[in-house]
């Protein structure tokens, strides 16, 4: 009482407050910093890098269609993903004991081989197995399509095909979790309105499992876009093939190594841009 | 004598070796407003969940406005109906849950306008001006381009109700509609649910909420262990319950509201 009526006819100087501050995480932020220049300047010093060839390949006509292909082969092959993964994560939460364990060896397969086994595979087994591709129209003998494998299994097919189905093993255990995360309690009241299960999953699940799985799908996006470098073993042209067969003539391996990395971050750019922007439009309720 | 709406007859149902509900009886006549208590666990919202068969039942059946829910009679036998028209026995059983459950991606419009657009295929215009005119009725029409986490509680139970209201169920099962609520929202959802007794809805409400069963219910059905233990006049009920059971439960609310 007797400081309440003090301070209201003399009222007490303001006080600086102090706040502790982190010396330690500063100590080391300077030491990264003098680490990161270091590297740099011994880059510099050695010459690693032709600055002007390195401008002329970042625009070359070659190096361009690289980075264009493995754009459309990545992107591509994560729409396949997201689609078979949608389907294999189906099977596996829908009750029945069969469907379940063929979608489980599925992901047990295709998560636990290496993608550039599964590349290759398509590549060289696949016209083995099968010398022809026909397809008939349904009760005629008129061929829609008949053509011998090899022919078909293009480089860009089979790379299409072996990243999108190694990657939709991951893809279909991040929807899986998407759809399991969407209560219940929802699904509950939206078969109580009179909705069938197909509705249920349309209209309630699969919206909110999309939002949940988003930021996942964003960082699989990316990385797909890396591992078309893979395709390069079966002969496709994409980004890091071009690079290295310039260099394997001229030599300048830094130059085309820094050219191909600097379109990869471009690319990520343009995936974490997408995903940026797509949780801001559906932000989570 | 009102023609009865919900026919329950000796339904049964187990979860693996325990059994709720041994043998419920229970004919609800149009208009009626049924109180369902009995201590948590007592089998309640199973009864509830096998109305509209969001559970199945192991034997005995239930009838919903004369039709048989969830199976079909083949000789001797009852044959589960296929999803889609379990789904559209459901149009008819309106269901509003003690977690309001209402879809979190959509607007309280959308929500309202769901069960129209996607279960009864109604235009957009129409579904619309109905969902306008329930969020009228729950009062709450300023909510409706608000999104559920947006809302109250109590906001959005009666999004809730107004939601099934919109699929013109010919009965409402209400599942501790009230219990996640405090009491200053429970009033706002028990006014709105007095309401729906007083437009003659026809309705089974399980609830711990004594000012629900004992103001507007007409009668009240008490379980306990998977029984029907008492089942009476709702005033009646609450003057002289008859069982030693019912007895014990009531002097346990009494006690609890000192
Ligand atoms: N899905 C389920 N699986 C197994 N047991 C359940 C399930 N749902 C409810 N039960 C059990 O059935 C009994 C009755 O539950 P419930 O109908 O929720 O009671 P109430 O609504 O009266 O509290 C409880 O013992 C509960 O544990
Ligand atoms: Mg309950």
């Amino acid at each position: 009482m007797m400081t309440a009526a003090q301070s209201h006819f003399a009222p007490e100087p303001v006080q600086e407050v102090v706040h502790r501050r982190n010396w330690g995480a500063w100590l080391l932020s300077f030491l990264c910093l003098g680490l990161i220049l270091a590297v740099l300047r011994a880059g510099i010093e050695a010459r690693i890098l032709d600055p002007e060839l390195f401008v002329q390949y970042l625009f070359s006509e070659q190096i361009l269609i690289g980075a264009r292909n493995a754009l459309v082969l990545g992107s591509l092959a994560m729409v396949l993903a997201c689609g078979v993964g949608l389907v294999v994560a189906l099977m596996r939460v829908s009750g029945n004991p069969i469907m379940a364990s063929i979608a489980a060896i599925y992901v047990y397969f295709f998560r636990g081989t290496p993608m550039l086994i599964q590349l290759l595979f398509w590549f060289n087994a696949v016209p083995i197995m099968f010398g022809e591709i026909s397809i008939p129209l349904p009760f005629t003998d008129i061929m829609l399509l008949q053509a011998p494998t090899t022919q078909m299994v293009t480089p860009f097919v089979a790379a299409l095909i072996g990243l999108s189905l190694a990657e939709a093993g991951y893809m279909s255990e991040i929807i899986r979790t998407g759809i399991q995360a969407v209560d219940q309690g929802q699904q509950a009241a939206a078969r109580a309105l009179g909705m069938t299960r197909a509705q249920v999953m349309r209209r309630v699940v699969i919206p909110q499992a999309a939002r949940i799985i988003l930021p996942a799908g964003g960082n699989q996006y990316i990385m797909m876009l890396k591992s078309t470098s893979l395709a390069s073993a079966i002969g496709y042209l994409e980004l890091l093939r071009i690079a290295t067969d310039i260099y394997s003539s001229n030599f300048l391996v830094v130059e085309l190594l820094t050219v191909a990395a600097v379109w990869y971050l471009v690319m990520t750019a343009f995936a974490t841009g997408i995903q940026t922007m797509l949780e801001k439009t559906f932000p989570l309720r | 004598m009102s023609q009865t709406i919900i026919s329950i007859d000796n339904v049964r149902k187990s979860y693996g070796h325990f059994e709720v509900l041994k043998g419920i009886s229970l004919d609800v006549p149009r208009g009626q407003v049924v109180a369902l208590l009995g201590p948590s666990g007592s089998g309640k919202s199973t009864l509830l969940r096998c109305i509209n068969h969001l559970e199945t039942i192991n034997a005995g059946k239930i009838h919903v406005n004369g039709e048989l829910i969830g199976y079909e009679e083949r000789g001797h036998r009852l044959h589960q109906l296929p999803d889609k028209q379990i789904a559209r026995q459901r149009r008819a059983i309106g269901m509003v849950f003690q977690s309001f459950n209402l879809f979190r991606h959509m607007t309280v419009l959308d929500n309202v306008m769901s069960g129209p657009l996607q279960v009864l295929r109604q235009n957009r215009g129409e579904a619309r001006t109905k969902a306008l005119e329930l969020l009228g009725l729950v009062g709450l029409s300023d909510k409706a381009d608000s999104y559920p986490s947006q809302l109250s509680g109590g906001q959005q139970q009666r999004v809730a109700i107004a939601r099934t209201l919109a699929m013109e169920p010919k009965v409402l099962l209400l599942d501790e509609p009230t219990s996640a609520l405090d009491p200053e929202l429970s009033k706002e959802v028990i006014s709105t649910i007095r309401g729906l007794a007083d437009l003659g809805y026809t309705m089974m409400i399980a609830t711990h909420e004594m000012s629900i069963a004992s103001s507007f219910c007409d009668r009240a059905v008490f379980m306990a262990d998977g029984h029907v233990v008492e089942d009476r006049p709702a005033a009646e009920f609450f003057a002289a319950p008859r069982e030693a059971r019912t007895r014990q439960f009531l002097d346990h609310y009494a006690d609890s509201a000192h």
